[in-house]
């Protein structure tokens, strides 16, 4: 009697356990996409990973991390931050945004606030959403004298484009210079790099010739003559010039240290994305060149010293963006040095035959690939990087 | 032993079952579809839908996005997106058309107005008579999803990337879904190129459409590259995650498809190739915009047809 109590005693607790135990095992297979990314400074980089040069900044989820002999350091709260360039003296530019609109910071190299460039924020209560404005991709002139950003003046009824201004470091919006004019429905003309010859690389919005939106990279060499934003900008004395062709769909350049190589990223009116490079001699590119053609590359952001290119791409599609290093050798390959080949000639002091003169098998090229950095973060791919050395 | 196998079974069964309920709950959805009116038909000339599919195997099917805030009542919601999708299992093709949503129709519930408030009059058979009556095809199923459960669904699958085709700047974006004032505005900037996006910003990127010199159209093309993501991300959703993915679509979505047919329907969708993939949006020639205050696409059928005949036989 008392066995088949225990009998049934224990088939009940095994069936409990493997009803809990199937459930719960369900539960742990689970991929977890939904999980948020880490923070930069509990997760990684692994330990004895791949050190970069210099500090590198980033943004994720509105914070600003450093990345500095190999340890992240977080510099300011997850409050909106994005966009950084350099500012002298090792400073930061930012754009902290709101929901509403965003301004211009300068911030010390350890994130603490030094200074508002732009005051966008609304002065008295005025619900009329339009009255406010946005300051993207802020860029230092050379001289350090003038701001270089997207902002969204003028704008006309629906119409929302960012256009390119130069506005004294210091000053004011109204003393702010419009530099480029945008075309009309686009979303604009943004990140602005401004050259030591005094002219600007910036990427315009266009309809393409087949009316699909494109991204294309302009050069001005002075303030472009405002024209009515239409679907084809005008060319010739006083306006900009293209770099790149529609059908190339290239943004975000970025110059290598001795400003000859630019890295772009160019998707080919598709939803991939390719790092490529081109020489540039200050007025045009070169022929083009993708060195990364299969992951969704964004933010090519050059090492100061020019050992090589940092990037911004997901490992797994979907998976937030991760740090990558693709060192120079990867683009850039030493010429190969000539073999000492030591041939006796006929009738010298060697009495054996003489070994015919073919040439031997080239060694393989080495492949350099890119090295991961980070694992599991998910860094705002849309904020370019600051370096310094 | 059968004990245990029958125990570890009900284990599964409640783990599955919130999933199982809605699964019902959503699919399976009858539709009435009423038969085309004598005005529709002989205003277009348009030619009847075949019933049977030619292709063995290929469908078609209806999908169907809308507001569905306060600002509307009960089902009678616009369907802001409408692609008409088909999907042949043996080729592993599949092609999309997205429809205009101000497109100037006869409406199967009587009548003429744009295309999107088919839905709001008669519900998704409606909606589906109204494309089929006009564009010539034969729809399988429909899928209806609700704004909210796109955002959530994005987000129950950690986000997608997606290379944005440009910066999308928008001052007089809907507050519907944050705000207490339906009518409220937001202010909208989504930046340029490869990005992760949640599902807010996705919402953001795929239905404003102010600041687009192609304004639906622009829309219905970033539509479906945010479609495209999905796709992609969704090939890394094991089994074991469909019980979040069904708590973040509850009462978000509706489809007269079986639980049969999504079932057969999965494999076929992992193994597609995104490249393979047809995209269509009809921008001019197909259409082309009324010049008159209602702001509505005319189509052009005489292209628009042979379109639809090559890529919904």
């Amino acid at each position: 009697m008392i066995s088949r109590f225990l009998l049934a005693a224990g088939l009940a607790v095994l069936m409990v356990v493997s009803g809990i135990g199937s459930y719960v095992y369900l539960g742990t297979r689970q991929t977890h996409l939904a999980a948020a990314p880490k923070e930069p400074t509990a997760a990684v980089p692994r330990p004895g990973a791949f050190r970069l040069p210099g500090t590198l900044f980033l943004t994720q989820s509105g914070a600003i991390y450093s990345l500095s002999a190999g340890r992240f350091h977080q510099l300011t709260p997850a409050a909106g931050w994005t966009q950084l360039a350099l500012y002298p003296g090792s400073d930061l530019l930012a754009v902290n945004r709101s929901r509403l609109y965003s301004d211009v910071y300068i911030l010390s190299r350890f994130g603490a606030v030094l200074r508002r460039l732009t005051n966008n924020t609304p002065t008295v209560r005025n619900t009329d959403t339009s009255a406010r404005h946005w300051s993207f991709y802020p860029r230092l002139s050379y001289d350090q004298r003038t701001l270089f950003m997207s902002y969204d003046e003028p704008k006309v009824g629906y119409d929302v484009p960012l256009s390119i201004w130069a506005m004294p470091v210091g000053g004011t919006i109204r003393q702010a210079r419009l530099w480029t004019t945008s075309i009309d429905y686009t979303g604009g003309d943004i990140q602005p790099l401004p050259l030591a010859s005094g002219a600007l690389l910036y990427t315009k919005f266009l309809y393409g010739p087949d009316n699909k939106l494109v991204s294309q990279i302009w050069l001005t060499t002075q303030p472009e003559r405002p024209y009515q934003g239409l679907t084809a900008p005008p060319t010739g004395p006083g306006y900009g010039t293209p770099l790149t062709r529609p059908d190339e769909d290239c943004s975000q350049p970025s110059l290598s240290p001795d400003n000859h190589t630019m890295a772009m990223i160019c998707t080919y009116k598709s939803q991939v994305s390719y790092l490529t490079l081109a020489s540039f001699n200050g007025s045009t590119l070169g022929p083009r060149r993708s060195v990364i053609t299969n992951q969704l590359v964004a933010q090519p952001t050059w090492a100061p010293d020019g050992s090589g290119i940092a990037y911004l791409a997901p490992a797994v599609a979907g998976a937030g963006f991760q740090l990558w290093w693709l060192p120079r050798l990867a683009y850039a390959p030493p010429l190969p040095s000539p073999v000492p080949t030591t041939f006796p000639s006929p009738g010298g002091p060697v009495s054996s035959p003489v070994p015919s003169q073919t040439p031997t098998a080239a060694p393989p090229p080495v492949v350099i690939k890119p090295i991961q950095i980070t694992l599991n973060l998910g860094f705002d791919a849309t904020s370019p990087m600051a370096w310094i050395p | 032993m059968a004990a245990v196998v029958l125990s570890s079974a009900a284990g599964g069964f409640a783990y599955f079952l919130p999933a199982v309920a809605e699964a019902l709950d959503a699919t399976g959805q009858a539709v009435a579809v009423p038969s085309p009116t004598p005005s529709s038909t002989g205003l277009l000339g348009s030619p009847t839908p075949s019933i049977a599919t030619q292709t063995p195997g290929a469908f078609t099917v209806l999908l169907l996005g809308s507001d569905n805030d306060s600002k509307f009542i009960g089902d009678h919601v616009l369907t802001q997106s409408m692609i008409l999708v088909r999907v042949n299992p043996a080729t592993r093709k599949v092609t999309m058309m997205s429809i205009p949503r101000d497109l100037w129709v006869p409406l199967s519930t009587g009548g003429t107005g744009k295309i999107d408030g088919a839905y709001s009059y008669g519900g998704p058979g409606a909606a589906i008579a109204t494309v089929e009556n006009n564009f010539g095809v034969h729809i399988d199923d429909y899928i209806w999803i609700g704004l909210v459960g796109l955002i959530n669904v994005i987000n129950a699958i950690g986000g997608i990337d997606v290379v944005t085709s440009s910066p999308v700047m928008d001052d007089f974006y809907p507050a519907d879904i944050t705000g207490s004032n339906p009518y409220d505005y937001l202010r909208v900037a989504v930046m340029a190129g490869p990005q992760h996006l949640d599902g807010t910003n996705a919402l953001q990127y795929v239905r404003s459409r102010h600041n687009d010199l192609q304004s639906d159209f622009g829309r219905s093309q970033r539509q479906q590259q945010v479609l495209l993501a999905l796709r992609a991300k969704a090939t890394q959703v094991s089994a074991a995650d469909v019980p979040i993915l069904a708590a973040a679509l509850k009462g978000q979505i509706k489809t007269s498809m079986g639980l049969q047919r999504i079932a057969a329907l999965l494999p076929v969708a992992g193994g597609i190739d995104t490249g393979a993939i047809q995209q269509i949006v009809l921008l001019a020639p197909y259409t082309h915009g009324c010049g008159c205050a209602q702001g509505y696409v005319v189509p052009v059928w005489s292209q628009i047809l042979p379109l639809v005949r090559q890529y919904f036989p």
